[in-house]
């Protein structure tokens, strides 16, 4: 109706005007004509001045609206009119891209799927749209999803693909008309763009070719009633047993104030289950789930809520994982300056878990003029294991993923040593745990010291810093950013965890930890005697390792202490976690990671190696091949090359070919010997990606097209896009001239100006 | 008269000594009790001194039990000076922080305090007597962690230290120690038990026995006997030269691995 009345007042569509360009198509004797006679007309007006009877006023509002009357003759007199570049008939080609991914399944088109729409409409020559660009254009039809190919029949479009690639199809559109007179692109999509990269660099090159893109946004922009969940984010790789704590995002509409469950599942099997007060609509809630990894290898974790009734997508009910058990023992050096209980406690929770092996080297006696150190090994391998003590060479300290520092003095090591222990976590990426006592941190004298540089606590140098200045007990609590933490979780819920910290027996300090690096979290916090916060437990990453202070001196009464029953295993369950928190990540020589984490059979696999040698220094020169095993058997061998951005760094490409779990196990040699191995896991299988975020993006729509000159549709109202695209100016046009001073408005207002000056004249009596 | 007044005059000196005991022992009490040093129920009688608080550091702790033997309190022999003897040998030769002079401890096994210190001493087991509360604080101490040394007892006195073990651990079972087991090298190395001295004339060798978690001897000690020989024994006298100094420097060594072995093991 709108459109009707404008069309009526101004002769053309919108479209035109938005289109065209401003002419004037007067002569010029024409235009000095009227200037000439505007001239006139107005030093005749302007002596009405002169009249007498009329009230300064009435003078200007009759001489206002009988110069708008004439200045409107004379604009039409100089003959305005539009000018278009119009698209000669069947002479262009256009290309349309119709989106054929599962999110076209999504019912929310009065009840009907998106997909229906697309097959109605351009399915097939009969179908509206298809047909009315058929009558001016050179019509190419392609269907995208994962991939990009021409469309031969309505009976292609499946509505099935497992990605939304669309950047690749415009690109695809883009090369194969190329050199053709290309009037522009049609997308008709709901918008689900699952590439990894953004648009910009299609968006960038459809501009450099002058190429505008029309959208067809299908589907509605807000679901009415959906759940979904939105985002939880697993470590690639645990070590078994480990325990998680994962953030579950989940997003809803219609479902607000209703109470669901959230399920986790391993290989089907439940593992957690939370009741989860839906927010309102539109709005995100997370929910903390928390479980172990038992079982080794490539394991699938399933976070779900169930379906719902009503729900337009239940399959973004569901998101899948995939975790990469570890089964294997990572080694770490305690070494522990002076005889004290912690050591023997510390082994001992470590004694039940298979995954962590604890090497003791406790300093028993100072080395005299007689004899040197004397120690005591426990847990090594072989006789030869520290039989010197603490290591001399890097290649043995680095052989261990973490270091744990008891009491021990900074003066009981050379400067190469403790060179070497902030090596051993910046550059070799190990994990180091510096415990309380009296002989550590400021008091045992290490501010000052290359370790400090690695210790996420502010280390006093100062001289008054001495064993015996300080000693209080400290209720111990998790600071706030230790409450999502796996170490601080001592049970299932939050409010539960925290009320097992009230109830630990307190513990007792001879180092007082006030301040922490700028980097660093604190993940518990305590109060001492005095009432000052002491800093108890606190982390940074340093370098490509992990450093952390855990500054009392008896954990181990959280296992001895009075109120702690025999059966209470919080202390050993804290130390298996805190371990293999510490070495959690730690690379090997060699490390191998795939990139994208998920991917579909026949998708490229990008594998980047970072290789070194016993000292961890990087290695450039390296032969590093892959092996890849199939999920049925087929081994192939996939060579690396150095990739020259980065030491150490090599990659290279492979794709799956079958639908399952491949082993890549990645070996780097260097003149006949091997400087390690890596194993990693990746998992191909179909995408459920497109069922995510499922209402139709029309901001990115909307984005695409304006960018490209282009213009933004709703599938419900499409009837300007073929004339739109007749006038897109690109490809062969003809230019065409548009009158616009006999539109209808200007003769309307043109009666209306003198219409009222008569009236006026009337009503004050001047006529 | 005079006879009168003669017994007059002894009633008011024995009264005024029962009061002045009196006063004595009650001081002693109360000044035991402030420290945590003293528990009636044990006659701990006026030689001990009181204990010092927990401060993280390594404190010798002799357990006090019921039980009479060999003319008195028998868990107390060789108190203090055994306990502190060895307490200075310990900081001699290791680097361990011990506390020393008058800072022993003496604690009941029912006492919350015991699980701050998880190595124990025990002397003449041969004479010990448990309550039920006893008997539940030694086995959550034990379950817990804790290592307990038992010392001073010979022939007889096996069978009461075994039948208060046994209200414990039912099945426990003591294995005869060999010197390749860790705690015999977890400072010094000793090769050989045959060396270690007897204190007891005339009652053969010293024989050594452990008691394993899960009776398993390849798992932790979680305590062993000195059984038919008196280490502490060597340790009271070691500055006094009733012993050789060879046969206490043996004693102090099982001491020393002992404590080492129990803060590791």
């Amino acid at each position: 109706m709108l459109a009707s009345v404008y069309q009526f007042l101004f002769k053309y569509q919108p479209l035109v005007f938005e289109q065209g360009d401003l002419v004037w198509g007067s002569s010029r004797w024409m235009a000095v004509l009227v200037l000439a006679a505007t001239g006139a007309a107005v030093y005749a007006l302007l002596t009405y001045r002169n009249v007498r009877g009329y009230g300064a006023r009435d003078r200007t509002v009759i001489v206002g609206l009988r110069i708008a009357a004439l200045a409107l003759l004379a604009v039409c007199l100089l003959r305005p009119m539009l000018m278009l570049k119009v698209a000669v008939p069947q002479q262009n080609f256009v290309g349309v891209l119709l989106d054929d991914s599962r999110s076209m399944q999504v019912a929310d088109l009065e009840g009907h799927p998106r997909g229906n729409y697309v097959v109605d409409n351009f399915g097939s020559a009969a179908g509206p749209m298809l047909a009315k660009l058929s009558e001016k254009f050179v019509v190419r039809t392609y269907r995208f999803s994962s991939f990009t190919e021409r469309l031969s029949s309505a009976g292609d479009l499946t509505f099935d693909g497992t990605g939304s690639r669309l950047g690749d199809a415009l690109g695809r559109a883009k090369d194969e008309l190329s050199g053709l007179p290309l009037s522009g692109l049609i997308v008709v999509s709901d918008g689900a763009d699952t590439s990894e990269t953004t648009l910009d660099t299609s968006i960038t090159e459809l501009k450099a070719e002058s190429i505008p893109v029309f959208t067809v946004g299908v589907g509605e922009e807000k679901m009415t009633r959906d759940i979904q969940v939105s985002r939880v984010e697993t470590p690639r790789q645990a070590l078994r047993g480990s325990f998680l704590v994962l953030d579950v995002v989940i997003t809803q509409t219609g479902f607000a104030g209703q109470t669901l469950p959230l399920i986790v599942e391993s290989e089907g099997r439940v593992v957690d289950t939370q009741d989860v007060p839906m927010p309102d609509n539109g709005e995100a809630a997370t929910v903390r789930v928390r479980f172990k990894v038992d079982e080794s290898g490539l394991r699938r974790f399933k976070f779900r809520i169930p379906e719902q009734a009503g729900e337009q997508v239940p399959q973004n009910n569901a998101r899948e994982s995939v975790i990469e058990v570890l089964d294997r023992r990572v080694k770490l050096l305690y070494l522990e300056g002076e005889p004290r209980f912690e050591a023997k406690f510390i082994k001992q929770a470590l004694e039940a878990d298979p995954n962590i092996q604890v090497v003791l080297l406790q300093r028993t006696a100072a080395a005299t003029p007689s004899s040197p150190t004397k120690f005591l090994r426990l847990g090594i391998d072989s006789p030869d294991e520290l039989i010197e003590g603490f290591p001399i060479r890097a290649e043995d300290l680095f052989s261990y993923s973490g270091l744990i520092l008891g009491s021990v003095e900074a003066s009981a090591f050379t400067v190469e040593q403790l060179r070497m222990i902030a090596d051993f976590v910046g550059r070799r990426g190990g994990g180091l745990l510096a415990l309380g006592g009296r002989r550590s941190f400021a008091e045992g004298g290490w501010g000052g010291t290359p370790v400090a540089e690695a210790m996420p606590v502010a280390l006093s140098v100062a001289a008054n810093a001495r064993p015996g200045d300080y000693f209080s007990h400290v209720a111990i609590e998790p600071a706030r950013a230790g409450l999502a933490h796996p170490l601080v979780q001592l049970a299932p819920t939050e409010k539960g965890s925290l009320e097992a910290w009230g109830k630990l027996p307190r513990l007792t300090s001879v180092n007082p930890i006030d301040a922490v690096k700028p980097g660093a979290t604190v993940l518990l916090k305590g109060e001492d005697e005095g009432g000052r916060e002491q800093h108890i437990l606190s982390a940074q990453r340093y370098g490509r390792g992990k450093a952390v202070a855990f500054a009392v001196q008896d954990s181990w009464l959280w296992r001895m202490h009075a109120t702690m029953a025999p059966t209470d295993l919080t202390h050993h369950q804290f130390w298996q976690r805190l371990l293999r928190w510490v070495v959690d990540g730690v690379p090997g020589v060699v490390e191998v990671s795939s990139s994208p984490e998920r991917v579909e059979p026949r998708e490229p696999v990008t594998l980047t190696a970072q290789v070194g040698d016993k000292k961890y220094t990087d290695v450039n020169d390296a032969r590093v091949v892959a092996t890849v095993r199939s999920p049925t058997g087929i081994v192939s061998e996939v060579p690396m090359s150095w990739t020259v951005r980065r030491d150490g760094e090599y990659q290279a490409t492979f794709a799956p070919s079958e639908e399952g779990a491949y082993e890549v196990r990645v070996t780097a040699t260097r003149n006949g010997e091997t400087l390690g191995t890596s194993v990693t896991h990746l998992r191909a299988a179909p995408s459920d990606r497109e069922y995510f975020d499922p209402a139709m993006r029309g901001s990115l729509l909307r984005r695409l097209a304006e960018e490209t000159d282009g213009k933004f549709f709703k599938s419900a109202d499409t009837s300007g896009l073929s004339d739109t695209l007749t006038m897109s100016g690109r490809g062969v046009t003809v230019v065409e001239e548009k009158d616009l001073w006999d539109m209808p408005v200007l003769f309307l207002l043109l009666v209306a100006l003198t219409g009222s000056e008569w009236l006026y004249r009337r009503a004050r009596g001047l006529a | 008269m005079k006879r009168t007044s003669h017994r007059a005059a002894w009633a008011v000196i024995l009264g005024a000594v029962v009061v002045c005991l009196g006063l004595t022992a009650q001081a002693q009490r109360g000044s035991n009790r402030q420290r945590g040093g003293g528990d009636e129920r044990f006659q701990t009688g006026g030689q001990i001194h009181g204990n010092v608080p927990y401060d993280g550091r390594f404190t010798f702790v002799r357990l006090m039990y019921r039980g009479f033997g060999r003319g008195g309190t028998s868990w107390i022999h060789d108190y203090p000076r055994g306990d502190e003897h060895l307490m200075k040998i310990i900081n001699a030769v290791s680097l361990t922080n011990p506390h020393m002079d008058g800072e022993t401890n003496i604690l009941a096994l029912d006492d919350p305090e015991l699980f701050n210190y998880p190595v124990a001493y025990m002397a003449e087991p041969g004479f010990w007597q448990m309550s039920e509360a006893e008997l539940a604080g030694l086995k959550a101490y034990i379950e817990k962690g804790g290592f307990l040394i038992f010392d001073d007892f010979r022939f007889e006195h096996w069978y009461n230290f075994e039948a208060q073990i046994n209200r414990v651990f039912p099945r426990a079972i003591w294995h005869e120690m060999t010197a390749d087991h860790p705690v015999f090298h977890s400072f010094y190395d000793i090769n050989s038990l045959d060396i270690i001295p007897q204190y007891f004339q005339n009652y053969g060798k010293p024989i050594f026995r452990g008691l394993f978690e899960d009776n398993d001897p390849q798992k932790r000690l979680i305590a062993i006997a000195n059984y038919n020989t008196d280490l502490s024994e060597f340790w009271e006298f070691a500055d006094s030269g009733v012993r050789a100094i060879e046969d206490t420097n043996e004693a102090f060594k099982l001491g020393v691995n002992y404590i080492i072995y129990g803060m590791t093991h």
